[in-house]
């Protein structure tokens, strides 16, 4: 355990953990796009920065990277984290002006518009990556990819065709912190689109008991492929989430008590 | 598909995976482009995702992932060729070849491409022909240098 300050406050928090972790355990709100427990930080997004001083030279500082350290003092609210923090927002908010996470978060944050022209490519995509590392590091289908450069930064699939890696799971569009990534299920059909590009586009297999479609063939041979044999027996029991839950139940606690 | 070709290149390499940007390299040269096909059997023989290929194919301006030109013509807009006049060496190439920046002539002769710094500062402004740098351009030179091609 290592001693620091936070807001003023002296605390007491594990070495290994970064700021950000740190101040969430206090119960500080700091805000992120692209920071998710889940997944190692990309420290991209910038908005979870802080002032520190003390143990490290005094600056601002990404909290969901920098490490604490003994002795520390950490400002998650100084005026020189609202400036800055105000700035990120302003960008940010040209580059998805109609992304209502991103609106809202901003107006919680006292920002309600930009001083800077908005995008004319408007995608609603804050590049904050977590869509390409969560279907890389996580599911492990490697369906998306950043391309080209600078403001031309995309996220898109190889060749920005329909994917032939992506599997349906919709991980990336649940994840999408500005709900670019977009996922609808619609007449036995699911689609995976960004303003730019269709990811992935699947017929559904109907559950064997409700007949509702639930998952894409390809989901469901991958988790078939990626689980032990017990998943797999369930996989193949073909049977929605709730039926599945349903059935698991009745098995557990025998049909007369339902 | 031209396999055999993929194939052979694959095998200059004894690691397949860390020398991915070494690999289209090679593939660039071969094909003056990164051609689609060929790329995706890359990815099958070296196991490394499309995407990835795609994502690195995309970043670096040596790779193109359309087809290029016989010679490669690249002008200098490095911060020493550009105040000596490169724009004009630029307008040039554009006016002779009839293309713009990242294109390629219909017979497929050239590609022009604008680089930042060759690194010939002290022989601005310069233009690379294939691997050949030439120096102190003006827009007569380089017309000449075009015609000898």
């Amino acid at each position: 355990m290592i001693q620091m300050t936070l807001n003023d406050k002296e605390i007491e928090a594990s070495e290994n953990s970064t700021i950000l972790e740190v101040a969430r355990k206090n119960g500080i709100d700091i805000p992120t796009l692209c920071y998710h427990e889940a997944l190692e930080p990309f420290g991209v997004c910038r908005l979870c920065i802080v002032e520190v001083g003390g143990a490290l030279r005094k600056g601002i500082r990404i909290s969901c990277i920098q490490n604490v350290v003994d002795g520390l003092i950490v400002d998650t609210e100084s005026e020189r984290v609202k400036r800055n923090r105000r700035f990120l927002f302003e960008l940010l908010l040209a580059r998805s002006p109609d992304s209502k996470e991103l609106i809202d978060l901003a107006a919680k944050h006292g920002v309600f518009e930009s001083r800077f022209y908005e995008a004319d490519s408007d995608d609603n995509c804050v590049r904050c990556g977590l869509c390409v590392r969560v279907c890389r590091d996580k599911i492990g289908a490697y369906a998306l990819c950043f391309a080209h450069r600078g403001y031309d930064r995309m996220v898109t699939t190889d060749f920005e065709l329909l994917s032939e890696y992506c599997i349906g799971c919709g991980t990336c569009a649940q994840i999408c912190p500005t709900g670019a990534i977009k996922m609808k299920d619609e007449e036995g059909e699911r689609i995976i689109y960004t303003k730019s590009v269709v990811i992935g586009k699947f017929e559904l297999e109907t559950c064997g008991k409700c007949g509702m479609p639930y998952a894409s063939r390809k989901y469901l041979d991958f988790v078939k492929r990626n689980s032990d044999d017990a998943m797999a027996v369930s996989v193949e029991r073909n049977l929605c989430p709730t039926c599945a839950r349903r059935t698991g139940a009745i098995n557990l606690v025998g049909q007369m008590t339902l | 598909m031209e396999k055999e070709k993929i194939d052979h290149i694959i095998s200059k390499f004894p690691e397949t995976k860390g020398n991915l940007i070494g690999i289209l390299h090679e593939i660039q040269n071969e094909f003056r482009y990164l051609p689609e096909e060929e790329l995706r059997y890359l990815s099958r023989e070296i196991e490394v995702p499309m995407t990835q290929i795609y994502s690195i194919a995309n970043f670096y301006n040596r790779f193109s992932l359309t087809p290029t030109g016989e010679h490669e013509l690249c002008v200098c807009l490095g911060t020493a060729c550009h105040v000596k006049g490169g724009q004009n060496v630029l307008n040039q190439v554009k006016k002779d070849l009839k293309i713009n920046e990242e294109e390629t002539t219909e017979d497929m002769k050239f590609t022009l491409k604008v680089v930042r710094c060759l690194g010939a500062c002290s022989l601005a402004p310069a233009v690379m022909m294939d691997d050949e740098t030439h120096s102190n351009m003006t827009p007569d030179l380089v017309k000449e240098l075009i015609k000898s091609f």
